[in-house]
């Protein structure tokens, strides 16, 4: 019984949302903080890149740039090709390193394209479709003392304009 | 008129703190330098380099959604130049249609060394940019400024 059920568990998606982009100055990173829809206290960081955490947070203030940014090229893409972004999903971890895929569906069929967070979350946040981990990744991650170090983080970062408050 | 354009170098721009994606004209040795970012000329450099990266980086993704729906890059254009900045356009073919879609120079060109489409840039953009300036800006670089690209 326990092992019939176990997979099944282990593949249950939760929603995340982005909350915030944090400018980590010492490394020149970005850690992109997501909290579960269903309880916004539980907070799952994801360092990205300067380029990838600002084409995050371009999407998160829905800036408009005047000439389209990869992923509103991406997204124009799919719009061309009548292809729609139904949901993106952490999939796996593997040292320290997150995986996603992109659930895409065109005429009714769903197809799969493996990316990177930061590539899967600012495609989704411009579909606009829902962002999910699996209980897998949820239940591997490790992050002892992540939220006194957050805090820390913030308070050292608070009133710099990379912050952002939502 | 449009001209094929060749991709002769990638180089740091230490006065912009950016990179120059160097485009030519092979029979009529016009040049088109085009300034992008950081990530972009990383992403540019990956693909001239010819690696694989362990997980796909942007334009790999942007390649993917494209071959998953059989859609084909035919070309890219650098169609125009206002105010510094460079515009583009990616031609594609997607079921027996063709498409045009705007892009910045620096994804077209990612994507493009990708899907091994030519590149071509308006003979207006050329005439536009003053090569002349280049040049000057060339003669003034100095042999430490030719650093091997970091990402």
């Amino acid at each position: 019984m326990m092992s019939e059920s176990e997979p099944s568990a282990k593949h249950k998606l939760v929603e995340f949302k982005v909350d915030r982009v944090i400018h980590e100055a010492s490394t020149d990173t970005r850690i992109l903080v997501l909290t579960r829809v269903e309880s916004p206290n539980d907070t799952f960081p994801i360092w990205v890149g300067a380029a990838e955490g600002s084409a995050i947070k371009l999407a998160m203030d829905t800036m408009v740039t005047p000439r389209p940014m990869s992923h509103d090229l991406i997204k124009s893409f799919l719009e061309h090709l009548g292809v729609a972004v139904r949901r993106i999903v952490i999939t796996d971890v593997k040292s320290s390193t997150y995986y996603a895929t992109v659930y895409l569906e065109n005429k009714g069929v769903e197809r799969t394209i493996d990316a990177r967070p930061s590539d899967a979350i600012s495609l989704a946040l411009r579909a606009p479709c829902p962002i999910y981990i699996t209980q897998d990744v949820l239940a591997r991650r490790s992050n002892d003392n992540l939220d006194a170090w957050l805090a820390k983080m913030e308070s050292k970062n608070l009133g710099t304009p990379e912050v952002q408050e939502t | 008129m449009i001209m094929q354009m060749h991709l002769k170098g990638l180089m740091f721009d230490p006065y912009n703190n950016a990179y120059i994606v160097i485009l030519r004209e092979e029979d009529r040795s016009e040049m088109l330098p085009i300034w992008v970012g950081k990530a972009e000329a990383g992403s540019i450099s990956l693909a001239l380099e010819n690696v694989a990266p362990p997980r796909p980086m942007t334009h790999d993704f942007m390649k993917s959604v494209l071959d998953v729906y059989d859609a084909k890059v035919i070309s890219v254009v650098i169609t125009d130049l206002s105010e510094n900045t460079y515009f583009a356009k990616i031609h594609m073919t997607y079921e027996d249609s063709e498409y045009t879609v705007d892009a910045r120079p620096s994804d077209a060109i990612a994507l493009a060394l990708r899907c091994n489409a030519p590149i071509f840039a308006s003979e207006t953009v050329i005439r536009k940019q003053n090569t002349e300036e280049l040049e000057q800006w060339l003669e003034n670089l100095k042999p430490e400024d030719f650093g091997k690209l970091d990402s």
